[in-house]
């Protein structure tokens, strides 16, 4: 394995009932790496991403995260889930917590922090994603779309991952907040966060990425730097995802 | 008529309340330490856990209450050699059938959390169990509270029926007390009042905790 692998995925299949997920997907990311996830509805982004912490129980194939294999049965998986950020695209804040407790809560209960200790990461993630310290004990109903998606992300953050998974992060809000939330993750990226990112964005995908991976019905069909796609790319598909998108910039 | 003797007879009448209050906030309290637990497994345990939980459920909430004081007053409890008085039989009776009923409110308030919620405290590190605890547990008790105010209302009401092994709550002695006196009205009237000031104070109990801990901004979906 190449040393700076991070994350070393291999023959991933799932299945839900006869309908097929993931046939077959395989890749890696190095350290401080950003890969981007593009493909239409239905070709198996959310139930990758979902596999790669375990969310959802992979059929068949191997994930490595640094030299642990997280898919020996003999792992303790919420030992793993704590290394492994995730955002879903509903956000999925804790309601009945404040924000500030929203990101408090892993670092108490998971890694076990002291109150002040687990306060002083909270603030610190809290604003790295630019969050206003007046909304640190507003509710998550309280909040604009914008303003949740950050707090999640926040709340992921906090524990200190090795990687960074997003779900189609801005898939749910308006389109006035998905700046803010991009400008985020893009922020985190350029500071050499690991990141996985799934998006229908192809600007933001083709901007922002180290490798752009292209799924279809379940498999990769396509990937490279975005440049090189967008150049030359191999597959009908990719050209028509990637002109589509261009077309409704203009 | 005797209506000196049935102010003499008012403090027996007002002692009832602690009986009544004893059997209520007892079956409450005992209904909750089952109900929560079981609710809880019903929710998310396996099929087989849940059939053994829905078959006492089933049997507690079809059987009349008459019928479940009787079997464990003369039968149960004699059985396996328990001698216990008629209040504590009924506390225990009423508080295993109040389970019954609030396992069926925890389990719905706890089905009605969205499930990316739990997901989420997965995707943190927390185990099945922390997530239940820290997350799918707070809001559901709180979703509870009115249905619970309404279990408490009809506990009250259920209390009466203890009078059929002797327990002397409000109604029983307002019994005792009509017989006593000849009057037959005004005991019954007494105990009547007693009765709703005990769901009103109970019911506005309920109410202010609701109000207290309202999420701000949630718009409830119920
Ligand atoms: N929990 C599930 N039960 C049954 N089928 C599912 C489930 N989740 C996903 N699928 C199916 O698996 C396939 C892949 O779904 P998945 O959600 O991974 O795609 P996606 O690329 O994330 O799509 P989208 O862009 O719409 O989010 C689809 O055919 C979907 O219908
Ligand atoms: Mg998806």
């Amino acid at each position: 394995m190449i040393s700076d692998t991070i994350l070393n995925v291999v023959d991933l299949h799932k299945k839900y009932g006869d309908s097929i997920a993931l046939d077959g997907v395989s890749f890696r990311v190095r350290k401080g790496e950003t890969k981007v996830i593009i493909g239409p509805n239905g070709s198996g982004k959310t139930t990758l991403l979902k596999c790669l912490n375990l969310l959802v129980k992979p059929d068949k194939g191997r994930i490595w995260l640094g030299n642990i294999e997280i898919t020996d049965p003999r792992i303790n998986i919420n030992k793993i889930r704590r290394k492994i950020g995730f955002v879903f695209q509903d956000f999925n804040l804790f309601h009945h917590l404040t924000v500030l407790n929203n990101v408090m809560i892993g670092l108490v209960k998971v890694r076990k922090l002291k109150k002040h200790q687990a306060y002083k990461k909270a603030v610190d993630a809290l604003s790295t994603v630019g969050l206003d310290n007046t909304l640190y004990h507003k509710y998550p109903a309280q909040l604009s779309g914008g303003q949740k998606q950050r707090v999640a992300i926040a709340r992921a953050l906090a524990m200190d991952p090795v990687i960074m998974l997003y779900d189609e992060p801005t898939s749910s809000l308006d389109p006035q907040f998905v700046n803010e939330v991009l400008q985020v993750i893009r922020k985190l990226a350029k500071n050499g966060v690991t990141s996985i990112i799934v998006t229908h964005q192809i600007d933001f995908a083709l901007e922002i990425a180290d490798e752009i991976i292209v799924m279809h019905k379940g498999r990769i069909i396509e990937s490279g730097r975005p440049t090189e796609l967008l150049s030359n790319p191999q597959n009908i598909l990719t050209k028509k995802i990637l002109i589509r998108n261009f077309r409704t910039l203009r | 008529m005797n209506y000196i003797s049935l102010i003499e007879y008012l403090p027996y009448i007002f002692e009832g309340l602690l009986w009544s209050l004893a059997l209520v906030l007892g079956g409450l309290g005992i209904g909750f330490t089952i109900g929560l637990p079981i609710g809880t497994m019903i929710t998310y345990s396996d099929k087989y856990t849940k059939f053994i939980l829905n078959v006492y459920i089933w049997i507690f909430r079809s059987t009349p209450l008459i019928v479940l004081l009787f079997l464990f007053y003369w039968g149960v409890f004699p059985n396996i050699g328990l001698k216990l008085s008629p209040l504590i039989t009924s506390i225990i009776v009423l508080g295993l059938r109040s389970g019954a009923y609030q396992s069926e409110i925890f389990r719905g308030a706890l089905e009605s959390i969205d499930e990316g919620q739990i997901l989420a405290a997965y995707s943190l590190g927390m185990s099945k169990i922390q997530a239940i605890i820290s997350i799918t547990i707070p809001q559901a008790l709180r979703i509870s509270i009115p249905s619970l105010s309404n279990e408490y209302a009809i506990l009250l009401k259920d209390s009466a029926i203890c009078f059929t092994i002797g327990v002397l709550e409000v109604l029983t002695r307002a019994r005792i007390v009509s017989i006593a006196t000849g009057i037959a009205l005004i005991p019954y009237l007494i105990a009547g009042i007693i009765l709703m000031m005990m769901t009103y104070i109970g019911l506005k109990f309920f109410h202010t905790v609701y109000k207290k801990t309202v999420i701000p901004g949630l718009i409830e979906g119920i």
